[in-house]
């Protein structure tokens, strides 16, 4: 059964429709990404489903509880939801300490002093910040900011914890180590959580399952290896990762797979879309899928190189002929000239 | 050091000239009221007998208490209601609000003068709705002419004031911080109460202070709600000491007129401080983000009736009473209105030459008055913008001075300025006395309407004018002017009305050739021409109400 269930949602801010029938659910224990480039419904979504934005059609379960139904005019308000939500911007108090902070929505729900006591201790001590319950919000750095959101919404024991943008507050070097906190916290816990990012490394490090939104429709959801390792749609293979494209024309299709040929050049790979002889396609590769090889055997590409970067752990090298550019990654430096360019044809992938 | 010499003076003369024009009145203030005689009596010497005179006088003492009492008061009525009204205008589904916004901005552009005569000819013993409450109800239960209603009418008048900051607050809050808490389960109201309002809690003492501050200036209310019962407070026992002596007595008005600001001068610096802090609590609130509206379900018809009824006493009543009486010949229980609906009072305004002289003149001094005004003030903003040296602070404390005096000491200061020194004293009869006096008691405001004109205009873009080489003179004209002329445009009308509504600053100074309505007002009020007070009313709100209708036609923002 489970936790969160959301079935053909719209939503729309005046004539502009935001959302345009999302569908999604959440299992227990279970972390789900919502990704997508800015303005392609994610924070609406993860909002109307806390009840702060209003859709005006599809429904939103917890667990059995509808919490909103467009068609028989069910919803239930914010407050009435019993989520934990975590905000971009922490949204703290900042006239109450800390420790009132993470206090208020156990007084909401009348819980006795002395009980409120025992769990603001226990969820303070689990984040860490056991010493800190008397500072005022503004006392703090950034990420024990971010941690008092976070216990804030976990006080009292909601079955799902939204995050929005969650890491895009903190400091680039903080960034990882909250990403491991996080990740490691809501297992630790075996929290639901339905999290809200645009970055598909963080969506990929955090979450168990990635849901990839695209202009108010999902594009396509699965676990973060297949999201990576088989995009259905060019949208998700741009998204998910660091490409090399190759524009070309499909020669010719047989069992799934596909010639694509281009100036001067024709290269095998994996068939996504119409396997129609003669249309316009794209190949696309990831940087580090593409090797230097000693030999022309196989589907490689003889290509000068144009310059390289030092990256610190590897070196990105750029090879160019005509109007075709690949990039590639070595562990040792290349010297001038030309080199085979092996790209596997499981690999790549033909839209 | 050419160069330099051109970019100080022009600053340097707008610090000397305004700080002239701001302190010598107020000195002249000071040295009367250590005089023992007026200053043109030959028998004056230094001492401080005006003090001691007015110290002894159980007046003054009544007068003092009155004050307080009914600063006091209304603050207590305005404050939390122009909270609630915020709250329900800015963060709930009411709906109308756009209509409704306006009206509530009203009370503060019509006079006060206008105001309260509309109290008195629509709810006084016979006014219009008190007869109207006696013939339906058979008893209309209240009383203005005591120190109780005018504290309620003064309270009502003022939410303006507290609404137009907590508003402001409100907008300024992040959504995020009350988003926070209804997901942590507290309900709309709830939210208020524990969220919204302790966070808006430095913006709502700050207007609890200015409340507490105008009250302490009231004029024209305890003049013609008070007067007729003989309750004074501080400012009508100053204006009637030349009555009670005889004599001109100025030395003893100084005193007065210190002993006020002695009380109000505090008042401003606290307000300073407090708009400060309000600003630092500002700086650590939450990200602020498009947020829906609280539903406010049954509870609507709560708020509706908080607002209509607020907008019907303090706006429907006064406003509608100047309006009836302007066209009636009487009034009282009995008189049936289709009988005594009459022009006549129109026609004496346009038969009497002052009279005709005095709209002219206000119109004048609005349009035109107000056009040099708001140049004068840019020319203070361009003297303090983005320098941060002891001048910049100096005029930053300089602007603040007469806005601790009220207008009626700043108008007689200035009479005595004219009086004092002999080659100004033929201006003394020409509009440019009135112009000075206005544009010197409305410095503060006019110059927060500039220097948030200013703010907008973003560093960087003056930056890169200097770094293409052009001084910051030149920066100034063709840079920063061009950018804020629409802002410049605002606060010539916001300006044109408070200058049509002015009407204490002017009291003194009335003279043939000097008349603007609002002084004419307090004159006619106080020779009982009743009639004439009433269409001259009207007149003056309508001059008001063209100003607010071009405001809202081009979307000025009608608050600083």
């Amino acid at each position: 059964m489970a936790v969160l269930t959301v079935d053909n949602l719209h939503l729309s801010y005046g004539d502009n429709p935001i959302l345009k029938g999302v569908s999604m659910e959440l299992a227990p224990g279970e972390v789900v990404s919502l990704l997508g480039p800015s303005g392609s419904g994610k924070t609406t979504l993860l909002r109307a489903v806390a009840g702060l934005e209003q859709p005006h059609k599809g429904t939103i379960r917890i667990g059995e509880r509808v919490v909103f139904d467009g068609g028989k005019g069910i919803e239930l308000p914010a407050e009435k939801r019993d989520l934990g939500l975590v905000f971009q911007s922490y949204a703290l108090w900042p006239h109450r300490t800390v420790h009132d902070n993470v206090a208020y929505g156990l007084k909401l729900r009348n819980v006795k002093k002395a009980e409120a006591g025992e769990r603001i201790r226990k969820v303070l001590d689990q984040l860490g910040l056991g010493h800190l319950g008397d500072r005022f919000p503004h006392q703090l750095s950034g990420g024990q900011q971010q941690r008092v959101a976070i216990a804030r919404a976990l006080v009292y024991n909601p079955p799902v914890i939204l995050l929005d943008e969650p890491l895009s507050n903190l400091d680039a070097k903080l960034r990882e180590e909250a990403r491991a906190f996080l990740r490691e916290l809501i297992v630790r816990l075996g929290l639901s959580a339905l999290v809200v990012t645009h970055d598909q490394a963080e969506a990929m490090a955090m979450s168990d399952r990635i849901l990839l939104l695209n202009n108010g429709r999902i594009e396509q959801q699965g676990t973060p290896q297949q999201m990576y390792g088989a995009p259905q749609t060019l949208f998700t293979a741009e998204f998910m990762g660091s490409n090399n494209r190759l524009p070309g024309q499909v020669a010719e299709a047989r069992e799934g797979r596909a010639r694509l040929q281009g100036e001067g050049w024709s290269l095998w790979g994996l068939l996504r879309g119409e396997a129609a002889a003669g249309r316009e396609a794209q190949g696309v590769i990831r940087l580090e899928q593409v090797r230097v090889a000693d030999s022309g055997e196989g589907n490689r590409l003889r290509m000068p190189l144009s310059t390289s970067m030092f990256l610190g752990d590897r070196w990105e090298h750029v090879f160019r002929k005509d109007s075709l550019a690949l990039r590639a990654y070595t562990h040792e430096p290349l010297g001038q000239g030309e080199y085979w360019l092996d790209l596997p044809t499981e690999r790549l992938w033909i839209f | 050091m050419r160069a330099a010499a051109s970019e100080t003076f022009p600053r340097a003369l707008t610090i000397l000239v305004t700080a002239t024009a701001v302190l010598a009145p107020l000195s002249l203030i000071l040295y009367q009221s250590l005089l023992t005689a007026p200053f043109f009596d030959a028998r004056k010497t230094v001492g401080v007998g005006a003090y001691a005179f007015i110290f002894a006088d159980p007046d003054f003492w009544q007068a003092s208490k009155n004050s307080f009492l009914i600063a006091g008061g209304m603050t207590l009525i305005a404050v939390p209601l122009g909270a609630l009204v915020a709250f329900v205008m800015e963060r709930t589904d009411l709906a109308g609000k756009r209509w409704i916004e306006p009206l509530l901005l009203v009370p503060s552009f019509v006079s006060p003068m206008v105001l309260s005569f509309g109290y008195v000819v629509a709810a006084g013993p016979v006014g219009f709705y008190t007869v109207w409450a006696r013939e339906i109800f058979g008893g209309a239960p209240w009383g203005i002419y005591s120190i109780l209603g005018m504290t309620v009418i003064a309270g009502l008048t003022h939410v303006p004031n507290v609404y137009v900051y907590a508003s402001a607050a409100l907008k300024n809050l992040g959504s995020d911080v009350e988003e926070a808490a209804r997901v942590s389960g507290a309900a709309p109201f709830h939210v208020a109460l524990t969220v919204s309002l302790p966070l808006i809690m430095p913006s709502l003492l700050f207007s609890a202070v200015l409340v507490f501050f105008l009250g302490f200036e009231l004029f024209g209310l305890p003049l013609v709600l008070g007067d007729p019962e003989g309750i004074l407070v501080l400012s009508t026992y100053l204006y009637k000491l030349t009555n009670k002596l005889g004599v001109p007595s100025y030395h003893l008005m100084a005193a007065v007129a210190i002993c006020i600001v002695a009380v109000t001068f505090p008042l401003v610096l606290l307000q300073r401080q407090l708009l400060k802090s309000a600003r630092k609590y500002a700086s650590i609130k939450g990200k602020a983000g498009r947020m829906r509206e609280l539903p406010l379900g049954s509870w609507k018809w709560l708020a509706m009736g908080l607002i209509g009824s607020w907008i019907f006493v303090s706006v429907v009543v006064p406003l509608s009473g100047i309006a009836l009486r302007s066209f009636v010949t009487n009034w009282g229980e009995g008189v049936a209105l289709r009988e005594v609906l009459t022009l006549e009072h129109f026609q004496s305004i346009a038969d009497e030459p002052t009279m005709m002289r005095g709209i002219f003149n206000t119109v004048l001094i609005g349009v035109v008055g107000g056009l040099i005004t708001v140049a004068c003030y840019t020319a203070i903003g361009f003297a303090t913008h983005r320098r941060n040296d002891g001048w910049s602070r100096f005029v930053d404390y300089l602007v603040l001075v007469p806005r601790a005096v009220p207008g009626l000491l700043v108008g007689l200061a200035f009479l005595w300025v004219f009086l004092f020194f002999p080659p100004l004293t033929p201006l003394r009869s020409t509009l440019f006395s009135v112009w000075i006096a206005y544009s010197v008691v409305w410095l503060a405001y006019g110059m927060r309407l500039i220097s948030s004109a200013l703010m907008q205009v973003s560093p960087e873009l003056e930056e890169a004018g200097r770094s293409v080489g052009a001084s910051r003179g030149r920066v100034s004209r063709d840079i920063t002017l061009p950018l804020i002329r629409y802002g410049l445009l605002g606060s010539w009308l916001l300006v044109f009305m408070i200058f049509e509504r002015e009407y204490s600053t002017a009291v003194y100074l009335l003279a043939p050739g000097t008349e603007v309505i609002g002084a004419q007002l307090v004159s006619l009020w106080q020779g009982g021409a009743i009639d004439l007070v009433a269409a001259l009313s009207l007149i003056n709100v309508i001059l008001v109400g063209v100003g607010l209708g071009v405001a809202l036609r081009f979307g000025v923002r009608l608050r600083d």
